[in-house]
């Protein structure tokens, strides 16, 4: 039988009241969760969706290489020739900024807290002395780290093989890439920044984002009206056109998406972006402060 | 200024519409003290209400004489071992040790040095390198005790902590709980075995249907629970062996055999189990992999309490 030595305990110090330092403590959970979130499951599903542009690259070398594709052609009797870089363009435009960015976005964003609750490993962080606030931003760096660690080799590797073709020049193009380096790494902190508040608030926080991004912003982004400046990508238009051709077709294409309508000038894009950011980033560190994680048992 | 390790003051938890407590109010004091229920009493909703991870939806709960939801800092102080078992996979016991304790504010050396001794107290230092994906349920048991201890906290809130263990490391765990408390840090331990919660504390709270049912000495409640009989699994090399050996103990009073276990009926649990584990040590009749016990026994237990 053991006999309890004391009997009684100090109370709480002023010490161990005082909340640990925000930043120093997110800083620490991002060290832990940035290899976990690397090889996650959704390592292969990122792998998928940022392989992709880059199968298609090499397939489009293939076909120059041979000469099968001239990059020459007519539209409504005007000679129209495409040529690497706004192939590049075109790829950025298509297959990173609406497709890529917002998809990572929405599968990482609003798994952030969920991964940890359905693996019952939230357990271990939120008895430390984290706030749970610095958990969630931790792991919302983690998230820009891995995302961005894929993505942007894969817009590298796009460029590379792609902007050379048809008389492409890399050395003229290379500030653009640089320009769209930052614009998708923009893109995915903004949108995982309003995938984490998603996250944090709704229950079937991965159907929401879906619907968001494949309902919500196509529809309303062509809408006329002031219903397209709740999403993201009406803000991340406004970026687009200072990094990609100016002229040729993408010009052509972008002209007839946008459908006279005015894009944001980029202070508003910007201004409009660091809001959702901030505003998504607080609101979800907010609410994960004062939720409850209830475990299956 | 003295104050209680855990003060529960009138504290209901609802999940919805099911109760998990039902108006608890309660003082656990310095020492270790036995959280002992049946599965579904109520006692993992206690734990974790004490270590912040529920909010009460009445009532209020202090720790150290603070309130622990929404107090992160309070966690320097406490350490917790869950009872369920999820980890990083992937990460050494060694890692996944350190990246925790790091989160205590330690630098990268002292994390790493707090988490070997940690590893050392429990008995893991040799297998620190191992992935944990490729620990026994026995050694993932101690390596999350290793990252409750691994800050030296004063309080230790463990749920379940022998569950599934081998007798010998069963033991291990016993006589390290004890020593925790006897170095004057205050241990809460939950299980659902009387004979375990009996051999590291004669302090007790007895919990059932999310209610505090008796707090105090454990002898006073001994007399009713060897009314009763008394149930372990234990799943080993050779079942029919262990057995054949069990049948001599004058306690056994019937013996089935499941899958790769027998399951053993016993009026005389103290007996029993320090028989089972001589035979564990020694190693003669194969080797004995996981005791358990079902509940049922208990259950008609506190049945007979309530009455």
């Amino acid at each position: 039988m053991s006999t309890p030595t004391r009997s009684s305990v100090p109370a709480a110090t002023s010490e161990s009241a005082v909340a640990p330092a925000f930043l120093s403590s997110a800083w620490r959970i991002y060290d832990l969760s940035l290899g976990q979130m690397l090889w996650s499951r959704r390592t292969v599903f990122m792998a998928f969706v940022v392989g992709g542009p880059v199968v298609v690259a090499v397939i489009l070398r293939l076909l120059v290489t041979m000469d099968l594709v001239s990059g020459r052609g007519m539209v409504d009797g005007r000679p129209i020739i495409v040529d690497g870089p706004i192939i590049f363009g075109l790829m950025i435009w298509g297959f990173y900024l609406r497709l890529s960015v917002p998809l990572l976005g929405v599968f990482y964003g609003t798994a952030l807290m969920a991964d940890e609750v359905e693996d019952k490993t939230i357990t271990y962080l939120f008895t430390r002395p984290v706030s749970r606030g610095a958990v969630l931003f931790g792991k919302y760096l983690a998230y820009l780290a891995s995302t961005g660690l894929v993505v942007l080799p894969s817009v590298m590797l796009v460029f590379f093989l792609v902007v050379p073709l048809l008389g492409g020049d890399i050395g003229s193009n290379f500030p653009s890439l640089v320009t769209d380096l930052a614009l998708l790494t923009v893109g995915l902190a903004v949108y995982g920044a309003l995938f984490a508040l998603i996250g944090a608030w709704f229950k079937r926080p991965l159907l929401t984002g879906l619907v968001f991004i494949f309902g919500w912003e196509p529809i309303v982004v062509v809408v006329p009206g002031y219903m397209k400046r709740l999403t993201v990508s009406y803000y991340l238009q406004g970026l687009v056109p200072h990094a990609m051709p100016q002229e040729g077709l993408v010009s052509t294409i972008l002209s007839i998406l946008q459908a006279n309508e005015v894009l944001p000038s980029a202070a508003v894009s910007v201004i409009g972006l660091g809001l959702i950011l901030v505003v998504g980033l607080g609101l979800a560190t907010w609410l994960v402060e004062r939720r409850e994680y209830v475990l299956e048992q | 200024m003295s104050v209680p390790v855990v003060a529960a003051d009138r504290v209901s938890k609802w999940y919805g519409q099911v109760i998990g407590l039902n108006d608890i109010t309660v003082d656990v004091r310095p020492g270790v003290t036995g959280l002992l229920g049946p599965n579904g009493a109520g006692k993992s909703t206690f734990l974790k209400l004490i270590t912040g991870q529920l909010k009460p939806s009445k009532g209020t709960i202090r720790v150290l004489g603070e309130p622990i939801w929404g107090n992160p800092g309070l966690y320097r102080r406490l350490g917790f071992c869950p009872e369920q078992d999820s980890f990083y996979e992937r990460m050494t016991g060694l890692q996944w040790v350190t990246a925790l304790v790091r989160l205590n504010g330690l630098s990268d050396t002292a994390a790493t040095e707090a988490a070997r001794q940690a590893l050392d107290t429990v008995g893991l230092l040799d297998a620190a390198d191992k992935k944990i994906g490729a620990y026994s349920k026995g050694m993932r048991q101690r390596v999350k005790l290793a990252q409750a201890v691994v800050h030296d906290p004063d309080v230790l809130v463990l749920d379940e902590p022998l569950a599934g263990m081998d007798p010998i490391a069963r033991r291990k765990v016993i006589r390290l709980i004890k020593g925790w408390g006897r170095e004057g840090k205050s241990v809460l331990v939950s299980s659902h075995i009387l004979h375990e919660i009996e051999s590291m504390t004669s302090t007790i709270l007895l919990i059932n249907n999310g209610r505090i049912l008796a707090e105090g000495n454990i002898h006073q409640i001994r007399d009713l629970i060897d009314e009763h009989p008394h149930t372990v699994k234990i799943r080993a090399d050779d079942p029919r062996r262990l057995a054949h050996a069990f049948i001599e103990h004058d306690g056994v009073r019937s013996l089935t055999f499941e899958e790769g276990a027998v399951v053993v009926e016993t009026g005389k649990p103290d007996a029993f189990y320090g028989q089972l584990t001589q035979i564990a040590a020694s190693g003669e009749l194969g080797e004995v992999h996981e005791v358990s016990s079902p509940d049922d026994d208990l259950q008609a237990v506190f049945e007979y309490l309530v009455k």
